[in-house]
């Protein structure tokens, strides 16, 4: 089997963990405020994306409103630089820092190009990586018809619901053969019903391939447990300190990644309940 | 007929387009009774209007309004065609930073009225039809730049930064994010724009009498106090307003198609 195989479902053996695909090192940024002073929003966040043999990997970076994942995402994205560290990449055969595009974004609203139709919409990004036009078009076609959209071809972004643009937005970053997608908060927004379906298709299209790796910026605890493989937590430490990690949960170590009905296991609940603590330390006082 | 009587009495009430279409008929009905029995002094009755119109058509004269008309309809065309070109040119490559000031500049210009810089456009045009395009062109680019940057600085930040992810370069970025999807609102911004030409039309075609046209016209007969000759025009200019809207709208719907879909809710 090659390295970049998937395996669909639980891996046979342990999951082994090669080389770094994503390293943040150390990374602050503070915001000026109106009033002259600074706000710190990231404070040295570090962490490490290692290529899982066989599998894909799905991130999850949780935090309260207001505790910078959006700001992570951004300069994960190559879309703001900070103020110190940085941000590198497995590219090739090498690690390098990051570029504007290395990193495909699911932003939150799902942009489209409004004047373009569903099917143009993907065709483009698709001749934009080097496609000819039919080459695209083929591509478009299938991945629309694997994300349900078939339908839609010739329907404009204004004529799809909320589920349908997002699905479109996905799409349009997958069609241009990437590794590295960040969605921001793909949950949010949905009924219970639809986050089953955006969980379901994040599954599915992450095993792909092994080295696609999807980093999800949610509040959704429950979500981002059922879907990752690490779940991260961005949390302030105290109130002058910008968000840092504050714990990390290896869902494979913990033995929950790759299972069937996890949410009915004892650890899953518990590590629910955990992480709503950290969010929150509030809660923890009260109960 | 009981639902679409109580909905054009409701805030943002949808009346279907039948009720419409009478409710449009009802408010220039109101507004030719008005101008029927209207005690303001200074308005001729309609009956007088008719009949300027039918001699005014009938003349043969320098005079003659279908004549007049095609002057002043010509020089707004190729007014508005050049201003739009002009224009769109600025406003769409104020992107480059090296030439946002000229844009500001310019725009401050539509403060100015154009007719002050008369000898400014006869030292460098012959006076007579291009001195008048000149100047039509140049007062409407300064209000349409005005307009089209507007609509430029209201493209959302993210729309430019999906572009930027999906490593489009710069120039596939201006096509796709700023040129492409303003286009539909550069119509309308034309369209509003065409309506200011004919607001300048009579100062313009005052400096340029010798061939006529429907400014020239108005001017003469307010001169002599021709006030239905003067209604003739004012009439003609309306019926080209609303030609001139459905024309942009048309536009708009033949070229751009996706303006007339209704966002889903």
């Amino acid at each position: 089997m090659n390295d970049t195989d998937c395996i669909d479902g639980t891996l046979p053996t342990q999951a082994f963990l090669l080389e770094d695909l994503l390293t943040i090192d150390k990374v602050s940024k503070s915001f000026n405020l109106n009033n002259g002073k600074q706000l710190k929003v990231l404070s040295e966040v570090t962490l490490c994306i290692k290529n899982i043999q066989h599998k894909p990997q799905i991130l999850s970076i949780l935090g309260p409103s207001g505790g910078g994942k959006t700001t992570l995402l951004r300069i994960l994205a190559g879309l703001d630089k900070p103020d110190s560290g940085n941000v590198s990449i497995h590219v090739g055969n090498g690690m390098r820092d990051v570029h504007v595009g290395d990193i495909g974004v699911v932003f939150q609203r799902y942009p489209l190009f409004d004047d373009r139709t569903v099917l143009q919409n993907l065709v483009e990004p698709a001749m934009n990586s080097g496609m000819n036009r039919n080459e695209a078009e083929i591509k478009a076609t299938k991945f629309l018809q694997e994300f349900g959209l078939d339908n839609q071809l010739s329907s404009f972004p204004a004529q799809l619901s909320g589920g349908q643009r997002q699905r479109v937005a996905i799409a349009q970053q997958l069609i241009q053969d990437r590794h590295y997608i960040i969605l921001d908060e793909p949950f949010s927004g949905l009924d219970p019903n639809n986050i089953h379906n955006v969980i379901s298709l994040l599954q599915r299209i992450a095993n792909q391939h092994s080295k696609n790796t999807f980093i999800i910026v949610t509040h959704d605890i429950t979500s981002a447990l059922i879907i990752s493989d690490t779940v991260i937590i961005l949390g302030k430490t105290s109130a002058n300190e910008g968000s840092k990690i504050v714990k990390e949960y290896d869902m494979i170590e913990e033995g929950l990644a790759y299972q069937a009905n996890i949410e009915d296991l004892p650890r899953f609940q518990q590590i629910r309940k955990e992480i709503k603590y950290v969010e929150f330390p509030k809660l923890a006082t009260q109960n | 007929m009981q639902t679409n009587l109580s909905e054009i009495f409701r805030i943002l009430g949808e009346p279907n387009r039948i009720f419409r279409a009478y409710l449009f008929a009802f408010w220039i009905a109101v507004l030719f009774l008005f101008w029927l029995f209207t005690p303001v002094q200074g308005m001729p009755y309609p009956s007088e209007v008719w009949e300027a119109f039918q001699r005014m058509f009938a003349s043969n004269e320098s005079n003659n309004l279908v004549l007049n008309t095609w002057v002043t309809i010509k020089l707004n065309i190729v007014g508005l065609f050049l201003a739009s070109i002009i224009s769109l040119i600025i406003a769409y490559f104020s992107c480059l930073p090296f030439l946002q000031p000229l844009n500001q500049i310019l725009q401050w210009f539509r403060y100015l009225p154009i007719v002050a810089f008369n000898l400014v456009f006869l030292s460098l045009f012959t006076i007579g039809w291009s001195m008048k395009v000149a100047m039509l062109t140049a007062g409407m680019a300064f209000f349409l730049i005005t307009s089209m940057t507007a609509v430029i600085g209201q493209i959302p930040k993210l729309k430019f930064e999906l572009a930027r992810v999906l490593k489009y370069s710069d120039w596939k970025t201006f096509w796709t994010v700023v040129v492409r999807p303003t286009l539909p609102a550069m119509i309308d911004v034309v369209a509003q724009s065409a309506a200011m030409g004919w607001v300048m039309i009579v100062a313009i075609e005052t400096f340029n009498r010798t061939e006529g046209g429907i400014g020239a016209s108005i001017y003469s007969y307010s001169a002599t106090n021709q006030k239905a000759e003067v209604y003739v025009y004012l009439v003609i200019i309306g019926i080209i307003a609303i030609l001139e809207d459905q024309f942009f709208y048309w536009l708009k719907r033949i070229l751009f198609p996706y303006t007339t879909i209704a966002e889903r809710a």
